[in-house]
């Protein structure tokens, strides 16, 4: 029942991963959720050892042999994770204390406070990717996070428990929500949270959408002038979602974006799910179809309904043709965690389109029609039917928290076509658990 | 002292504390990472813009921890180049503590105002803030309620908020308390002090005073790495540098037993969060 494999990597933050003795060379190399710092000097040479466990300093005044009952805990405590190269492997030795009494500011008393502002800080320097070999003496790396391990060759990460942060790359493809428009640039927040919620802006970082990063309407190339900046909301406003590409990421963290691809932009006429950012991997294409499951199909039961309803749908609707495109489902994955899940247009919007103006016209004007015309038509009752299981599917992997992709959520799709499951149905907790069994026989 | 012996004097001559703890012991203490429904889990509700959450009691004090961010900063100038800026508000319920019901305003309250004041400074030693410049990471502390120890029981619920959130810690902050009074003629250490053992360490209104050997001293320490955090204590040390030392390293032996429990409390959510993936857990719908 319980994992031994998890139980031996699960690191708590500040739990040491690894200890490299050499000057030269580190031993390893430095990954997520983990940080580098060096040894304090005074516990060179006896890292395993806890023989010198009474160098327990008092700053202000002394206070010794406090370590020696703490170095039997933390014995007992590593001993799970014993194996290569130092894993678990507490030094017990590194105990600085610093008790400043009676110098705090706030309080005229015997109040003390003693911030760890030691010598280990000034190691701290996190934001790069590798390690980078600092000056000389040896070096511990400490896990940051709470979570498991991972290790290639050198290459030492944690991979958290709950990585609820987005942390952006270049090319990612990501699904945002306009919260601001001003100073010629759109201000697009990345949880999809909707404006009206009190200006708080989720617990990510809003992303920058600069008026140059978006194509103009037509597709025309030019510098953006001030109307452009006055025109700014006829292209996006408040509240709009929209599909974008990670163009560039700021030293602090900022996202810029873009949307300067056809395949970017608005979204219209679907349904937005949120998960947690881990669950998407990054994979080629973000931009999936999920063929024959927007409805159409003979299926047990409940879906009688919805078919005869299709007949009085007004013939807004065209998906009611033997075309194959009809029971498609086309859903975005963004790396932010956000998912859309609209109908695919039918090819054969495109081609009527393209036979309705000339020849020369750019892709562009043809593919900004097809998106109006997909906006502004109804989906059928049965699309509507086929998006809905598609997205209580992309629930049901969230509530197990299993990695969503393509396969995983039409293996879920189809487990409850098979099972004959209602749509509303899909999110009871012995559905969920039944529907996602596929995902677990790895 | 009166003739009569009270019942606590009989159990202080056996080392037995008012609520049967023994003397370095600490209270029974339960976690409960992502109490809160969080964005992390994917929900669009607008009130669930967290991204962390723990619920933690100490005996019969609780704390709820709410940790939202990295996110922007409302304003420019509150901005910081090279850091995040590390946002901290302790908050009381009106039913928290036994004694007064009036509703405290945690904005003019001093108790409070100090104890946010030194949990920012706790957490900003663990936190690796320099990951996230200009941004906000803003942690919110609810005392559910107040059986004293309340300062301890917010930093641990910190921690684990932190910890859910996935925030860069540089390593665990536990707190724990340890105190020291003369009571039935033996010196005393005790760890972990509830609201009454409190009260007599630092003299009836809490406020300081006391006689002048005794002590209350909340201690908050990294324990994997041994480093003092936080000790504060507004007793006066009459001159008795050892008691203070006793005292403090109780209270860093209790730090320790805290640390036990929280490790414990998060492999466990690991595990739940395991079980899951393999279908093993239940699956609650309001788990958002």
């Amino acid at each position: 029942m319980s994992n031994p494999l998890l139980h031996h990597h699960f690191v708590l933050p500040g739990q040491v991963l690894a200890t490299s003795h050499s000057e030269s060379d580190g031993g390893f190399l430095r990954g997520h959720g983990t940080y580098i710092e060096l040894v304090p000097d005074d516990d060179d040479e006896n890292d395993n050892d806890d023989d010198d466990e009474d160098q327990a300093l008092g700053g202000g005044r002394g206070v010794a042999g406090t370590s020696s009952s703490f170095g039997k805990l933390k014995k007992k405590s590593s001993s799970g994770g014993g194996g290569a190269e130092g894993w678990g492997n507490f030094d017990t030795s590194n105990v600085v204390m610093q008790t400043a009494v009676g110098d705090d500011n706030h309080r005229g008393g015997g109040s003390a406070m003693a911030d760890t502002n030691d010598d280990n800080d000034n190691t701290n320097n996190d934001q790069q990717q590798e390690a980078p070999l600092l000056s000389k003496g040896p070096q511990r790396l400490i896990a940051s996070v709470a979570g498991t391990v991972e290790r290639v060759n050198k290459l030492i990460s944690v991979i958290p428990l709950s990585p609820s942060i987005y942390n952006g790359q270049v090319g990612d493809l990501v699904i945002g929500r306009i919260v601001g428009v001003g100073g010629s640039r759109w201000k697009v927040s990345l949880t999809c949270s909707s404006p009206s919620s009190s200006g708080s802006s989720g617990s990510m970082k809003e992303g920058q959408l600069p008026l140059s990063g978006v194509n103009l309407p037509g597709g025309v190339q030019r510098i953006r002038t001030s109307e452009d900046v006055l025109a700014m909301r006829s292209l996006y406003r408040e509240g709009d979602l929209l599909t974008c590409e990670v163009q560039q990421v700021q030293k602090d963290g900022t996202l810029i974006l873009h949307t300067r691809s056809l395949r970017y932009g608005k979204l219209e006429n679907g349904v937005l799910v949120t998960v947690p950012p881990h669950l998407v991997g990054r994979r080629k294409n973000h931009f999936v179809t999920l063929r024959g499951l927007g409805g159409k199909k003979k299926r047990g039961g409940n879906t009688d309904i919805s078919d005869s309803m299709n007949v009085d749908n007004e013939g807004v609707d065209e998906d009611g043709d033997e075309n194959e495109d009809g029971s498609n489902v086309d859903v975005y994955l963004g790396l932010n965690g956000g998912i859309w899940i609209q109908r695919t247009v039918p090819s054969r919007w495109e081609n009527a389109i393209r036979a309705d103006q000339d020849e020369r016209a750019p892709l562009a004007e043809t593919l900004q029609k097809l998106r109006q015309r997909h906006a502004s038509t109804r989906v059928s009752t049965s699309m509507r039917e086929g998006i809905a299981r598609v997205r209580n599917s992309i629930d049901c992997l969230r509530l197990v928290h299993c990695q969503i992709s393509p396969e995983s959520i039409e293996l879920v799709a189809r487990a409850s076509l098979d099972a004959g499951v209602r749509v509303a149905d899909m999110l009871l907790p012995e559905w969920v658990v039944k529907l996602t069994e596929g995902t677990r026989r790895h | 002292m009166a003739s009569s012996t009270r019942r606590t004097d009989i159990l202080s001559l056996i080392h037995i504390r008012s609520d049967g703890r023994r003397p370095h012991e600490i209270r029974h203490m339960s976690c409960h990472l992502g109490a809160l429904p969080s964005t992390a889990c994917g929900s669009a509700l607008p009130t669930s813009a967290c991204s962390g959450s723990a619920l933690v009691s100490m005996g019969l004090t609780q704390v709820l921890c709410v940790v939202r961010g990295p996110c922007d900063i409302g304003r420019r100038s509150d901005e910081l180049p090279d850091r995040a800026t590390l946002d901290v508000s302790m908050r009381t319920t009106p039913f928290s503590s036994p004694g007064d019901r009036r509703n405290v305003n945690p904005s003019t309250d001093r108790r409070l105002i100090e104890q946010s004041h030194l949990l920012q400074k706790v957490l900003s030693a663990s936190i690796l803030l320099h990951l996230y410049p200009k941004s906000k990471i803003s942690v919110t502390v609810m005392v559910l309620a107040d059986d004293g120890g309340r300062l301890e029981a917010a930093i641990n619920a910190a921690t684990l908020a932190l910890m859910d959130a996935g925030i860069p810690l540089k390593d665990m902050v536990c707190a724990c308390s340890a105190g020291r009074w003369n009571a039935g003629g033996s010196d005393d250490i005790v760890v972990d002090l509830n609201r009454r053992e409190i009260q007599t360490a630092t003299g009836m209104g809490g406020g300081g005073g006391g006689t002048s050997d005794t002590i209350y001293l909340p201690v908050a320490t990294m324990p994997q790495r041994g480093t003092i955090v936080l000790s504060q204590c507004e007793s006066r040390l009459s001159g008795d540098a050892d008691a203070f030392a006793q005292v403090l390293e109780a209270a860093m032996v209790g730090c320790q037993m805290v640390m036990d429990v929280m490790a414990a409390a998060v492999r466990e959510r690991g595990m739940g969060l395991w079980k899951a993936k393999e279908g093993k857990a239940n699956v609650m719908l309001n788990d958002w």
